[in-house]
Formats: structure tokens, sequence, C-alpha cells
């Protein structure tokens, strides 16, 4: 039996002595787009750094891929391709540069095919002369989405994609999301607030509160258990009591 | 790896504003060493001329050109000070630009979620950073040998190299500098902390250090050559001790002896001016490896 995508073991992390992560523990099955659920400050992110091998675990293990984030962090990085909250790239290099940079980093035999490819794949070819600085968010998500997926990583993590963009910026990546999760298999790890995101693309959902995950399910189960709820948002409310 | 990362590194700052405002200022400032270089040697030819003229009018004999004894490259003394005043900050700055962006704006986090090591990193940031440098004393030692070439008529071997080893000097000297504002960025949690952090360093070793350990002569630091430190004042008998820690003085005594403009001093002396300074860039470079390997890139972006 192949290793789950991502794998967390008794999970716990500390800033400064105030725990961000209490004996985290779940799984992520490849091909799922798991949608990552919690109020600020829940450790949403502090979880995506650890998984991305940006930070250290305080203890417990962390594994993506069967390869712990820790002490196997070359082949872990290898496996997958993250984007940020806020997208940022070297303003001064056009699309294609940043592309190939980091399709550099990531051991990509071919950088300028596989930028051209890329952002060819996701209909942003337009951008590819274009200089970084003089883009929308927009454009900058779509760059940034191509700098994740440019080396096809077995698993994408997102951290609250969908911030900053408009109505028409959010459809789109919704499309991209599901796009690269049919055609490409990819595992998505997606952290949001968007409730209304999470219900149309997410296959999973896990709610984590206070460094703890109080609920984990598929989609169609999470609404099949609360049948008096009328939306995720109301759902999400009656599962996190902490939830402002 | 670390190739692909160096011409990145390089491709970028030839686009950067910090790059360009540095080699235009350094460009500047060797320019105007040699206006007045060549001014003061003008000015003394004219009196001299005029001098002759009038002593020969009245019969008397005429003494030698007092320019034809001053070495060939006392032209560019003033690099000597243009050097660890203005060319220090800007490399700097410099340095601090290199490192900055991938920390403030968020971009270290996605690069290191690439197989890619902190130490890779940083050796690629320093070897684009000695490139960029070595372009920029390059750039000041042609324009300073054209200088010397189209005010004397002539330049000799012996002072192309001089002035070769004298850039390199500036080339150490500087790099020094561009270490120091990579590891403040690397250092403090703030950007405009890490600016005002080098820019302190930077007057201590330029202004502070020198007044103490040649603290007889106040104005020590403003001349293109220090004497030595004062002897008569105990706190300056004890503080003229750390004269090998004066960076800018040992670096403007350094220059003095290879451009010819000082007192001789033999190679050995001169190594021993110069050697604190490369001792101090090897620990920079080893303080910049230690901070980036346990910098948080996790928060990247959010800092400033």
């Amino acid at each position: 039996m192949s290793d789950p995508a991502i794998e967390i073991v008794d999970l716990n992390h500390t800033y400064a002595d105030r725990p961000v992560l209490n004996g985290l523990s779940f799984t992520v099955e490849h091909g799922e787009i798991f949608g990552f659920l919690g109020h600020n400050g829940a450790g949403k992110t502090t979880t995506v750094n650890i998984l991305t091998t940006l930070l250290r675990p305080t203890s417990g293990a962390g594994r993506v891929c069967g390869y712990d984030v820790v002490r196997d962090r070359h082949e872990v990085t290898k496996r997958i391709g993250y984007l940020p909250s806020e997208v940022r790239m070297y303003a001064h290099l056009t699309a294609q540069e940043n592309l190939e940079f980091f399709a550099q980093l990531s051991g990509v035999t071919n950088p300028t095919k596989a930028a051209k490819e890329t952002l060819a794949y996701l209909g942003a070819e337009d951008l590819a002369k274009r200089r970084v600085g003089s883009f929308s968010t927009g454009m900058r998500q779509r760059v940034g989405i191509a700098q994740a997926i440019i080396h096809r990583p077995a698993v994408l993590f997102l951290d609250e994609p969908t911030s900053g963009l408009d109505p028409q910026g959010v459809r789109q990546l919704r499309e991209t999301i599901q796009q690269l999760n049919t055609d490409l298999g990819m595992t998505v790890f997606m952290n949001t607030h968007l409730l209304s995101e999470v219900s149309r693309l997410c296959t999973t959902i896990g709610v984590l509160s206070q460094g703890e995950l109080i609920y984990r399910d598929s989609m169609s189960e999470t609404i099949r258990r609360f049948p008096d709820e009328t939306s995720l948002e109301d759902i999400y409310v009656r599962m996190d009591g902490s939830t402002p | 790896m670390i190739a692909t990362l160096t011409r990145h590194q390089v491709r970028s700052l030839r686009r950067e504003r910090t790059f360009a405002v540095f080699l235009g200022s350094f460009v500047l400032i060797t320019v105007m060493a040699a206006i007045l270089g060549y001014s003061s040697s003008s000015t003394i030819v004219r009196v001299y001329d005029e001098a002759t003229r009038l002593l020969a009018s009245s019969g008397q004999p005429a003494p030698p050109n007092p320019f034809d004894l001053k070495p060939t490259l006392a032209l560019l003394s003033n690099m000597t000070i243009y050097v660890p005043f203005i060319g220090a900050i800007l490399a700097a700055l410099f340095g601090h630009s290199v490192v900055v962006e991938d920390k403030a704006s968020g971009i270290g986090r996605i690069i290191f979620t690439r197989p890619l090591s902190r130490s890779t990193y940083l050796v690629s940031k320093l070897l684009a950073s000695a490139v960029a440098l070595a372009i920029v004393v390059i750039v000041g030692l042609a324009i300073s040998a054209a200088a010397v070439f189209l005010i004397n008529g002539t330049i000799s071997v012996g002072d192309t190299g001089r002035l070769a080893l004298f850039f390199a000097l500036s080339w150490a000297y500087l790099f020094a500098f561009v270490l120091l504002g990579m590891a403040t960025v690397l250092l403090a949690r703030r950007r405009a902390t890490a600016l005002l952090i080098a820019l302190g360093v930077w007057v201590v070793i330029t202004f502070a250090i020198p007044q103490v350990t040649s603290g007889i002569r106040p104005v020590a630091s403003l001349n293109p050559i220090a004497g030595p430190a004062g002897a008569s004042e105990p706190f300056f008998r004890v503080t003229s001790n750390l004269r090998p820690l004066s960076f800018s003085e040992e670096f403007k005594t350094a220059s003095a002896t290879i451009l010819q403009t000082g007192e001789r001093q033999s190679l050995g002396a001169t190594l021993g001016h110069v050697a604190p300074l490369l001792v101090t860039i090897l620990l920079l470079g080893a303080l910049c490896l230690y901070l980036v390997q346990r910098h948080d890139y996790s928060r990247s972006g959010a800092d400033d």
C-alpha cells in the first residue's frame, strides 16, 4: 500500500512558549483536494509551514509522500509546490524569467520550455514577457500558481489562495485548482477562510481549532451529517465553538 | 545549482537600481579624484612655469619642477579617502539590497520550499556580489588608468600594476561592507533597523575608531594619509594599540604605500595592514552563513 500524500502524527509547535499546534494528527490521501479550515491563529499556516519544510516542528512528525519533512527535506521539496497567501516574485524580472528561475531551483531540465508550457497551460502566455512588478493581484496569482506547479509536484500547498482576488479571479482560481487535480492528479492542500469555495471545490475538509483537529471528513459526508444546516458556514460555526 | 543561482542574481542586479547607483557613484568618485588630481597638478605646473619665467627674466636658474618629484599616481590619492568614505557606505547598501528582497518581500518563503540548501543559497549570493563588486572596481581601474594616461601622456607597466593592486585592495575593503550589509539584514527583524545598524557600524569604523586610535590628530581621518597615533596622552597610548583594527586608517596606509604616495614600507608591513581586514571578511562570511541557517523564512514577508 502506498504512503498517503500527507501524514501528520502528533504534531506540536510552540511559538515563544505559546502552543500553536497540539498533537495534530491526520492524513490526506493522493488525489484529494483537502480544505483546511480554521479561524485566524488556529495554526493553519504553521501546519503548512511545517509541511513545506519552512519550519521545524517542536515535536511530532510530518510526512509528504512518505518522506519526513525534517529528515528528508530534500526529497519532500522535490515533491511539493507552494503558493503563499501573498504572491511575491522578483518585480524587475519578467514572468518568464521568474518561472525559469524557480524551474531551475526545482531541477527542471529545460526551464525555458517548462515556463512557456506552464504559462500556456494556465492560459497566461500573454504575461510571459511582462515584468511582474507591473502585474495586478490576479495576474501575480496566476504566475504564482505557475511557479508552484512548474515542476509538476505531487502535492500542492495553497495558503489562502483567494485572498485579494476579485470574484472573477476566485472563479478562475477554482477552475485552475480543479484542472490541476483532474489533469495532473495533484493532491491539493488548501488553507482557506472562504467556505463557499471549500464547498464547491474540496473533496475533504479538516477543521482546526486552537491547534487541534476537531473535524475531518469528506465533503459529501459532512453535508449528510449536518442536514439541518443550510451552508458550510453554519456547519463550521457549529463545529468550531471558538469562532468569534 | 550555485552557478544557476549566481547567474540569476547577477541578472537581477543588472536590472536593480541599487547596483546602477553603486556603479554610477563609483564612476563619479573616480572621475572626481582624477579631476582633482589633474587640477592640482596643472595649478602647480602653471605656478612653476610662471616662476621659471620670472626667474629666467632676472637671470636666475630655475629649480626643478616640483610636480616631477611627485609619484605619478599621486594624481589619484583622493581615491584612498573616497573608497572608505563613500564607497564603503554604498557597498553596505548594495549588500543590504542583495538579500533584503528575498527576506522582506516573501520570496524567501517560495525559494526555501525548493530543493535548495541555505549554504548554497548564501554562497551564490556572495559570488554574485563579488562579481558585481569586481565589475565596479574594474570600471574604476579603467577610468583611473585612462586619467593617468591622459594627464601624463603615458602610463608605465609598474603604475598600471600598482593601480590594479590598489583597486584589488579596494575590492576587499568594499566586500567587507557588502558582507556587513547582508549580515545586518539577516540579523535584524526590520529592514530599517538593518540599515541603521549597517550605517552605525560604518560610522564607527570610518570616524570613531580612527579618532580613538589616532586621537592626537582629530582630523586624521579626513587626510589621505594619517600620521602615527599620538603618544603623549596615556589614553591614546593604549588606544593606539588598536590601530590594526582601524580598518579605514589601515586601508589608507596600505593604499598610500601601493600608490607610492606615502612612506615606503616592506611587503610584509603592507600585508600587516591588510591582514585584519581579510580576517574580518572571513568572519563576516561565517556570520552570514550562520545567520542564514537559523533565519526563519516562514516569517519572510511578515516583518516589514
